[in-house]
């Protein structure tokens, strides 16, 4: 940026405050980054719009999921059917809603029990250090050494498929990354001298590293925590597709594409796969883009 | 250097050994007699009990857990993977079998996403907050947005079956041997994987080189009255590229498992695929055999990783 253009920033900026114009800034300075973020905002408001959506399906849609029409198969999107139906007769709109339902809960769900597990277990051993640390961090490289799909569909073959093995699943593969993350926050901030003030004045191990050390860790926590939820998401959709995820009689996205291995349905009836996918990419786009934003509002070294 | 390449290695053995006996305790713990797949299956077949019980003594299965862990893990390092319980192949000859066709498709998606993604996030970082970066970095956002079997499917849809353009799948045609006829079949698959890295390699260049063109040496470079290319190229762009390297490393191994639903989609019959098949026939041996020899390579590429960076970076101590 030009001095010149830079200049001319300020002046419009001291206009503004001489006619006074600007507020006294008020609430937390990361959600105000976050809302001038615009590319955040529209993810804010894509992730609302499919998240209720899914939660409120009864009221946007009169057809049930699960109903089977043997009259009425693979017709094309019209006014009854939004989405037009499949195979075996049942409503794709409903399907895609009720299947956000499962899908987000699946992603969310286990973005969430992973970083509290990652969390809980990194801002102890990060902190304490010792022979804890150590076999901690050894556990997570064993978990971690396994490319992430090949141990999620090693698990499934060994424990079957349901879908709270799959959250279980999520969780196994999920937390070594979260907790990689915190202890090395953890490692950084037990230098600093707050730290040592405390534990100066006899506070206990756990108020020191839960309390008081770990509100300084979350930043990256949860631009962790918003990535994960992206990466579970694409990963259920992608084991259900192959027919390895949720048990194919409950709707997730993953398993309405999962039709789409048929080439003839590829081929001839894109109503059954193309919307659906389209979602996914829409909600997992949101899911990046709130993250993207939480990073750069959390991030002290970014500047604005 | 050396102590420090030999210290990495030794220090590989003991993980490799707790894995190698997770995967061990793995394919104890399944279901299926191990009997059937130490020796094959035809031959099995025709052995009557007793003779069934005497070949179980000769092949350690009566002795205890650790014993008979310490001769499954000889048998795997002289080779003798043990065999498929479908078929009864031996998983060896499943996978130089498979290997080559994951490796192309590997090859060629590495390649593809190496060079466009650091040409692309190197053009975005140098015109920062410009219309092409803004255009580049929703692309790169829609890249590892968008499920890569999606996307597949919407190229197979589009590409082999509307314009047929393309074969649907496979890697090769009965009858149709030479390297010409194989690459109309290489170029979905490969570009759809291409593509689908190219926006991660891009996102993590592009922060990558912003962060050395902020860098005090840049200024130095420029104050000294070097061409603005050589700036941007010679200073910028190689000390960008070390973390790229790093990113490129660790995404090699992941593919030779990690493009199973690619390789599923496209029908490529590579290790994925296999893979897949697997585990939906429940052919424990061969899963955990796939699951360890992959788990082999992420290590082998850490490794390789970090024996590359510490000759790249000279800030890195060989300690």
């Amino acid at each position: 940026m030009s001095d010149a253009t830079l200049n001319a920033r300020f002046d419009r900026i001291r206009a503004l405050e001489e006619a006074g114009k600007l507020r006294a800034r008020t609430g937390s300075r990361a959600l105000r980054k976050l809302t001038n973020n615009r590319l955040a905002v529209l993810g804010l408001v894509l992730f609302a719009i499919i998240l209720l959506a899914s939660i409120f399906a009864p009221l946007l849609t009169a057809h049930d999921p699960l109903k089977i029409d043997l009259r009425g198969r693979l017709d094309p999107p019209s006014w009854e059917h939004w989405f037009g139906t499949d195979m075996t007769g049942r409503d794709v709109f409903a399907r895609v809603l009720y299947g956000g339902r499962i899908s987000i809960l699946v992603g969310l769900g286990s973005a969430l029990v992973a970083a509290l597990i990652g969390v809980g277990i990194g801002t102890y051993t990060g902190y304490r250090g010792g022979w804890l640390d150590v076999v901690a961090l050894r556990v997570s490289e064993i978990f971690m050494s396994f490319p992430q799909i090949i141990l999620v569909l090693l698990l499934v073959s060994i424990v079957g498929q349901s879908l709270v093995n799959l959250i279980v699943i999520f969780v196994i593969t999920g937390w070594g990354p979260m907790y990689r993350l915190t202890r090395a926050r953890m490692l950084s901030l037990r230098e600093e001298e707050y730290v040592q003030a405390l534990q100066a004045f006899g506070v206990s191990t756990f108020k020191i590293c839960y309390k008081h050390m770990l509100p300084n860790a979350l930043g990256p926590i949860m631009v962790n925590i918003t990535l994960t939820t992206a990466m579970f998401i694409l990963a259920e959709a992608g084991l259900s597709f192959l027919g390895l995820g949720v048990p194919l009689n409950i709707p997730t996205w993953g398993n309405i594409l999962n039709a789409a291995q048929d080439l003839r349905v590829l081929q001839n009836y894109w109503w059954i796969w193309l919307p659906v996918g389209a979602v996914i990419s829409l909600f997992v786009l949101s899911v990046n883009f709130i993250g993207d934003g939480l990073r750069d509002s959390t991030d002290p070294t970014q500047q604005g | 250097m050396l102590t420090y390449i030999i210290r990495r290695i030794l220090a590989l053995i003991p993980m490799l050994l707790v894995i190698s006996f997770l995967v061990y305790l793995g394919l104890e713990l399944t279901p299926g007699d191990a009997v059937s797949y130490m020796i094959p299956p035809d031959v099995a077949g025709n052995l009557s009990a007793e003779d069934l019980n005497a070949l179980r003594e000769q092949l350690g299965l009566n002795k205890s857990f650790l014993e008979r862990y310490g001769i499954w893990l000889f048998n795997v390092l002289q080779g003798n993977f043990g065999h498929s319980l479908e078929g009864g192949v031996p998983i060896k000859d499943i996978f130089l079998d498979r290997l080559p066709a994951t490796l192309e498709l590997s090859a060629v998606a590495i390649f593809f996403s190496t060079v466009f993604g650091c040409v692309l996030g190197t053009i975005g970082a140098l015109k920062r907050g410009s219309a092409t970066d803004s255009g580049l970095t929703v692309a790169g956002m829609l890249g590892v947005s968008i499920p890569e079997f999606f996307f597949g499917l919407v190229a197979l849809s589009y590409f082999s079956l509307h314009l047929e353009w393309l074969p649907v799948g496979g890697r090769l045609l009965p009858g149709h041997d030479s390297y010409w006829d194989r690459i109309p079949h290489l170029v979905l698959p490969g570009l759809v994987l291409s593509l689908m890295m190219t926006a991660g390699v891009m996102r993590y260049s592009r922060a990558a080189m912003l962060d050395a063109l902020g860098r005090e040496y840049i200024r130095t470079a420029r104050a000294k009255g070097l061409p603005e290319w050589r700036v941007n190229l010679m200073h910028g762009l190689r000390t960008a590229l070390t973390p790229v390297i790093v990113l490129i490393g660790f995404r090699l191994p992941t593919l030779i498992g990690g493009s199973v639903i690619i390789e599923q989609i496209f029908q490529w019959p590579g290790v994925g695929n296999e893979f897949i098949a697997a585990v939906r026939g429940q052919d424990y041996p061969l899963v955990m055999m796939i699951a360890l020899f992959s788990v082999l390579a992420m290590l082998l590429a850490s490794l390789i990783i970090d024996i590359l960076t510490a000759l790249i970076d000279p800030r890195v101590r060989l300690e």
